[in-house]
């Protein structure tokens, strides 16, 4: 019996370590690459002790102006794409969990289904649509997409969250002379404060890191660092691959402490009604 | 529960700050601006700050460059979206040589008018291959302004461990070496992607075959293109080609040569400074290139065709302003902007640039390329079915290469499978 227990929690530690191996390997990969003299990136067998430098950093401040442009605007969209859906989630969530009519749970099924078309199936039929509108190259068309596209994701844990609030807290604010839209925001917003956090933190990963939209909508204005990144890995010119590392380390670094900071609504969000009943 | 204190204040100062911050996004700047779809090497070579090869153009036009970058193939996904508009902002694209079709080539406006207007001076300078590319049709589409032509890199330090005092003269002397370099564990002979047309090419045409000719015979010589697969065969059966080649990439050739793992690889000339790049390179400086090498039957008689791409501006049919662009195109193709878009690593396509002693103390290696770009042409020549016809194409030179197919049945394979889709 305690053989069969140490088994099992042998078991699990290797599991644990394989996938934090799988998970943290590629991180540390790309930092400790961005830090080592190129020479060294690629050696065989590999270079595990080096003279840290900061080299590559230098480079890709002096050579790649237009990444550093292009993390402003990954930036841009990212605020912008985050506010409009959260916004727009939690306005949803609210309807959707405070109202109950067949259309209502009719739209919640079309929501998801949107969720499921391929993106590159709706983003070449549109290229000439923004074009005809002039949003081409512009932060609003990339905003708008980024925050459509998580919209209804966004509208079904907001509504499981605001689910959870007692409906008696609205109806208790409604006597007292409260609005639908001063209960939103008076109460329902404050108390789903980590839905509200939860969905912003899938939106900003995934406007942070957005590659296909960005490349069919965005020329030089609205460019983003995704972009600029592909682009360093050149088929002409050849790839400078500690300059390389080092602009997927400066792009990697505050999604990824956002990410962490956020870790414990992002966990709320992902179990939220899970043990509703 | 925790909960958010928000009021309207609050979200005021948080939807202004957003809509400041979207409005701050940075402008271009107003006035006469030529849009440009390239890739970024083609903006680099023209130099920028105090070295810009176009402030007088920009000044004597009150105009202003605004380039807009990518990779090649979403730069060439990009320009034909782009030309296929109604109405585009981009004056000027940039336009690789295997891609022009027939219909690709409706999309952008004929020079030919132009050049009767305002010629680009001492247009005959520019390769007339190069010119012939551009040319579909009947009508010129687009101005070469870049070309890569592929050279045969060695490691010289490595050549020596082995006993070389040369690089090879022919294939066989390539093959032996490369034999030699592994047999004596020093390197692997030689890397080569195995996801490139080139290679197979390369080795066809040192035996006088190829894949497809421009006036798309396919396999003129199924003999030699059989030998091609036997000896590339040969070299991964005796270890010459690394045991990863199926999953070779273009990427891992630079890597392994600036690592030593390889003494021989086949690269465009331009790769020259990157592969000897003191911050890259374990052997800078030891790394030369020259021309790839013909067989020993043909040496002295047919010179190597070695595989060329090349790049050229066109105009598209709904651009704007299109005496801006023309403009812009006569200056870039111009013999000065040509030999200063060289010194900055550019390939010329001007014949003269080549032998301009500035280029030449630059650049040790521009005779050796202006030799191998004289006889160059293009891997294959461009049909809306080439990128299916590539590929079917190196699925039987792999399967042949790592020794699951004969090369014969490899050769007969590709003359079955790439024959319907030719135009």
């Amino acid at each position: 019996m305690r053989a069969e227990t140490l088994l099992i929690r042998l078991g699990k530690a290797v599991a644990v370590a394989a996938i934090l191996f799988w998970s943290l390997f590629p991180i540390v990969f790309i930092v400790t690459s961005s830090l080592k003299p190129g020479q060294d990136i690629f050696a065989v067998p590999p270079q595990w002790t080096f003279q840290p430098t900061l080299q590559h950093y230098v480079t890709l401040w002096t050579q790649w102006g237009v990444f550093f442009r292009g993390l402003w605007n990954s930036a841009v969209v990212t605020v912008g794409a985050t506010l409009l859906a959260v916004i727009a989630s939690t306005c949803a969530g609210y309807v959707f969990s405070r109202h109950a009519a067949r259309w209502l749970e009719l739209s919640i099924v079309g929501l998801i289904a949107v969720r499921l078309i391929p993106p590159i199936v709706v983003t070449l039929p549109l290229f000439p649509i923004v074009n005809r509108l002039g949003l081409s190259d512009t932060h609003l068309v990339l905003i708008i997409l980024y925050a459509t596209f998580f919209v209804s994701m966004g509208t079904v844990l907001m509504r499981t969250f605001i689910d959870q609030i007692p409906r008696d807290l609205d109806e208790a604010a409604a006597i007292d002379g409260a609005s639908r839209l001063t209960i939103l925001r008076r109460v329902i917003v404050p108390l789903a404060a980590p839905g509200i956090l939860a969905v912003a933190v899938f939106v900003v990963v995934f406007a942070w890191n957005e590659f296909l939209f960005a490349f069919i909508f965005t020329g030089t204005n609205a460019k983003t660092a995704p972009l600029v990144i592909s682009e360093m890995i050149g088929s002409i010119d050849g790839v400078d691959w500690g300059v390389l590392f080092a602009a997927s380390t400066v792009q990697l670094a505050p999604v990824l402490a956002f990410v962490i900071l956020m870790n414990r609504y992002l966990v709320a969000g992902l179990t939220a009604g899970a043990t509703k009943g | 529960m925790k909960t958010l204190q928000t009021n309207r204040r609050g979200f005021l100062a948080g939807a202004t700050a957003t809509l400041a911050l979207i409005a701050a996004a940075p402008s271009l700047a107003a006035g006469k601006t030529l849009n440009i779809l390239s890739h970024r090497v083609h903006q680099t070579s023209l130099g920028e700050g105090e070295a810009d090869l176009m402030a007088a153009w920009k000044q004597a036009n009150d105009a202003d460059l605004a380039f807009t970058t990518f990779d090649s193939n979403p730069l060439m996904d990009r320009l034909f979206r782009e030309a296929s508009l109604p109405e585009t902002e981009f004056g000027v694209g940039y336009l690789v040589d295997n891609r022009p079709t027939s219909e690709i080539a409706k999309l952008f406006e004929p020079l030919d008018y132009w050049m009767e207007k305002d010629a680009i001076a001492d247009f005959d300078d520019i390769a007339p291959g190069l010119i012939k590319g551009m040319t579909i049709d009947g009508k010129l589409i687009g101005i070469p302004v870049r070309t890569a032509t592929q050279a045969l890199f060695c490691n010289l330090d490595l050549l020596e461990q082995a006993g070389f005092s040369a690089p090879p003269a022919t294939l066989e002397e390539l093959v032996a070496q490369a034999q030699k370099i592994t047999d004596d564990k020093i390197a692997t002979g030689m890397i080569l992607a195995s996801d490139l047309a080139v290679f197979p090419v390369m080795f066809a045409r040192a035996f006088g075959g190829d894949f497809l000719t421009p006036d798309f015979k396919l396999l003129p010589d199924a003999a030699a293109m059989e030998q091609a697969l036997t000896v590339l065969a040969g070299m991964f059966a005796n270890g010459a080609l690394p045991r990863s080649y199926a999953t070779t990439k273009n990427d891992d050739q630079v890597t392994w040569m600036q690592q030593g793992r390889a003494a021989f690889t086949v690269l465009p000339f331009a790769r020259a400074a990157q592969l000897n790049d003191p911050e890259q390179s374990k052997f800078s400086g030891r790394i030369t290139a020259v021309g790839f090498p013909v067989a020993e039957a043909l040496a002295g008689k047919t010179p190597m065709a070695t595989v060329v791409e090349a790049w050229a501006m066109v105009i598209p049919t709904n651009a704007k302003d299109k005496e801006l662009a023309w403009s812009y195109i006569k200056q870039v193709a111009s013999p000065e902007t040509t030999l200063g878009m060289a010194l900055n690593g550019n390939g010329p396509a001007r014949v003269s640039t080549f032998s301009d002693p500035k280029l030449v103390e630059k650049n040790p290696l521009a005779a050796i390329e202006a030799e191998a770009l004289a006889n160059g042409r293009g891997a294959f020549p461009p049909f809306p079915e080439a990128a299916r016809a590539q590929a079917l194409f190196l699925e039987e030179v792999q399967l042949a290469v790592l020794g699951r197919k004969s090369p014969a049945e490899a050769v007969e394979a590709i003359a079955a499978r790439v024959a319907p889709l030719l135009p």
